[in-house]
């Protein structure tokens, strides 16, 4: 899997600094502002990774997850997300993710997760 | 000496008026003459009088009529009617008119002294009644009713045994008790008294020299005792305290007007404890309601707030993260910036807290035992509290049942309050557990685990605030404040309650309550 990086968050000072910190790694990170552009871009380019956030104006990030799911099924997915009511289940109903992390987190945190997930190979839950 | 009543004469015959004066008057009342209705009535609405005795055959106004409007005048006076020409229709009338008794002419001034006593009486308790009731004071009610009882019953000892919080009985107000060794002696009597079989407790008992009854021989400073008398309270048909009446003199026997008496007396303080009880019921629940209220506001505040926080709070840390990459290790500014990192982790851990306080979170419900989440929450911390010099003692009660309960949230609640215990003994001291079962007097089962500290205790005035989501007495930094708030919230959805002692100087107790 190559280390191509998708990052949805409508927050442009978390887009800032994650992808800064994983650039620095190696990763090529594009970024997105919202659900449907991305989704937009997902249509004709691949990724190894997505990053999303879960709360999001125009969409909600578990749609955006479901719709990323359907349409790359082999893409790696981590979910960043500053609420907490999924606490224990970092399963997105519907659409099961690789890995959540909660903000706020540090740079080193997001770039152990990624490497982590993309080196996954087995079946996801 | 004052009079035992005042009382008014109302009849046109003059010798039988004379008559019943001269009697009430060598018989300790005080007593005036009306010969006639309107002349009563003018009588009574100059003077307060406790009764009147009225003939009903009088000229221009007849008894039964000025009945009516004496009561008018004053609705507490008592009336006998004396009727000569007396049909059961009359009799009945008068009764109906709110006439205390009649008699019937010719009758013995003996007759006439015995419906006078009892009427006195009669206003004798409504007098005390109203001075119950009307007392707000749940404290000063009690001790209205106790020195009305040691009157009424010429008591030379009377005492009120209620149950406390707990359910251990304890006396509530007593007369005629001067040291602790009668108190406790007393008190064991009534407690014995108490837990007989439950018809033999709800009814009223009487008892002659208490020391030589096989059931209290064994109660030490019981001898001066004659005889007691015991007034069970009731609730719901259960009883729930008990009232005990005692007599040193040796001819001093209680009467069948004496045991009377109690009972009336006994259900006037029923009433009075239920309305008060209920009074004190309703205080706490508006408390809870409004306390729940706070909490409910406060924790949509908390998420809202924790939500729009978190990102701003992502790009400080990250960007930090990122320019310390780039910074030399030696500088101050590399040292800065570690600073806010920190300050960044310790703003995570309190949205945490706020989080969880405001998290409608579901709550597992399965059977637990108390006892395990706190061997298993002592687990957890044993190796702080050694290392902080607390010892930690352990009283749980054996065979506790089951109580539905997310054992997590029990263990987040414990841990909580233990480590609360500990950070109160900076120095060390000793953290003492204890639990046990609690059966209340309507017949539910709680188990009481109580968490003891050695600290420097809790003054009064902020002992009520303790519970409020970010109230700390920690230093800036040290602690967030929404520890026991978070702790009341679930032992709240499990129905329990957790209450805190404390006296500055002596630590602190805090007991949590949880139904089976």
């Amino acid at each position: 899997m190559e280390k191509k990086v998708l990052l949805i968050d409508d927050e442009a000072l978390v887009r800032n600094y994650v992808r800064r910190a994983l650039a620095s790694r190696g990763w090529a990170v594009t970024e997105m502002a919202d659900g449907a552009s991305a989704l937009e871009l997902l249509k004709t380019e691949t990724f190894g990774l997505v990053i999303c956030d879960l709360k999001m104006p125009d969409m909600r990030g578990e749609e955006v997850v479901r719709r990323v799911r359907e349409m790359r099924p082999e893409v790696r997915i981590i979910v960043i997300t500053g609420s907490v009511s999924n606490i224990t289940s970092p399963i997105v109903p519907g659409a099961p993710v690789d890995a959540f992390l909660i903000k706020p987190f540090g740079i080193d945190e997001i770039r152990d997760l990624a490497e982590k997930v993309l080196k996954n190979e087995g079946p996801r839950g | 000496m004052t009079a035992k009543a005042h009382i008014l004469i109302v009849d046109d015959e003059a010798q039988i008026a004379e008559m019943i004066l001269a009697s009430l008057e060598a018989n300790g009342y005080t007593a005036a003459v009306a010969y006639n209705g309107s002349q009563g009535l003018e009588r009574a609405s100059k003077e307060k009088f406790d009764l009147a005795i009225m003939d009903i055959q009088m000229p221009e106004m007849d008894g039964i009529t000025a009945l009516g409007e004496i009561k008018k005048i004053d609705p507490e006076i008592e009336v006998i009617i004396a009727t000569g020409h007396g049909t059961m229709g009359t009799a009945i009338q008068s009764m109906r008119k709110g006439a205390f008794d009649y008699l019937h002419k010719p009758f013995e001034l003996k007759e006439l002294l015995k419906v006078v006593e009892r009427a006195v009486e009669k206003r004798k308790f409504n007098d005390i009644a109203k001075a119950i009731f009307s007392t707000p004071k749940p404290e000063d009610q009690l001790r209205v009713i106790i020195d009305a009882i040691t009157r009424i019953l010429k008591a030379d000892e009377s005492l009120l045994v209620l149950p406390d919080r707990d359910g251990k009985l304890r006396i509530a107000v007593s007369e005629g008790l001067d040291d602790e060794e009668s108190k406790a002696s007393r008190l064991e009597m009534c407690s014995r008294v108490m837990q007989q079989p439950a018809s033999a407790a709800r009814a009223l008992q009487l008892f002659e020299t208490p020391s030589l009854d096989k059931k209290f021989s064994d109660i030490k400073g019981l001898e001066k005792v004659k005889f007691s008398l015991f007034l069970p309270l009731v609730e719901d048909n259960k009883p729930v305290g008990l009232i005990n009446i005692n007599r040193d003199a040796d001819e001093a026997y209680f009467t069948e007007d004496d045991m009377q008496r109690a009972r009336i007396f006994g259900s006037l303080v029923n009433l009075a404890l239920r309305n008060s009880s209920l009074y004190r019921q309703l205080q706490e629940t508006q408390g809870q309601l409004i306390q729940a209220e706070k909490m409910s506001a406060l924790g949509q505040l908390a998420g809202g707030l924790a939500h729009e926080i978190n990102n701003p709070l992502s790009g400080i840390l990250g960007l930090t993260q990122l320019v310390l990459e780039s910074t030399d290790k030696d500088s101050q500014n590399y040292t800065d910036l570690k600073e806010i990192e920190k300050a960044v982790f310790r703003c995570k851990k309190i949205i945490v807290s706020l989080l969880s306080f405001s998290r409608q979170e579901k709550t597992r419900s399965e059977p637990v035992s108390v006892n395990e989440v706190i061997e298993e929450t002592l687990t957890l911390c044993a190796r702080q509290m050694e290392l902080k010099h607390v010892k930690i003692t352990r009283q749980l009660a054996p065979g506790l049942p089951m109580v539905n309960a997310d054992f997590q949230q029990l263990m987040q609640v414990f841990l909580n309050m233990f480590t609360n215990a500990r950070d109160a003994m900076p120095d060390g001291g000793e953290l003492a557990i204890e639990t046990r079962l609690l059966k209340t007097p309507a017949g539910a089962e709680l188990i009481m685990t109580s968490i003891s500290d050695t600290g420097a205790g809790i003054g009064p005035d902020i002992l009520d605030k303790i519970f409020d989501p970010f109230f700390t007495t920690k230093p800036v930094g040290k602690g967030t404040g929404l520890g026991l708030s978070v702790c009341m919230g679930i032992i709240h959805k499990h129905n329990g309650s957790i209450k805190a002692q404390s006296e500055p100087g002596k630590g602190s107790t805090f007991t949590v309550s949880l139904p089976v």
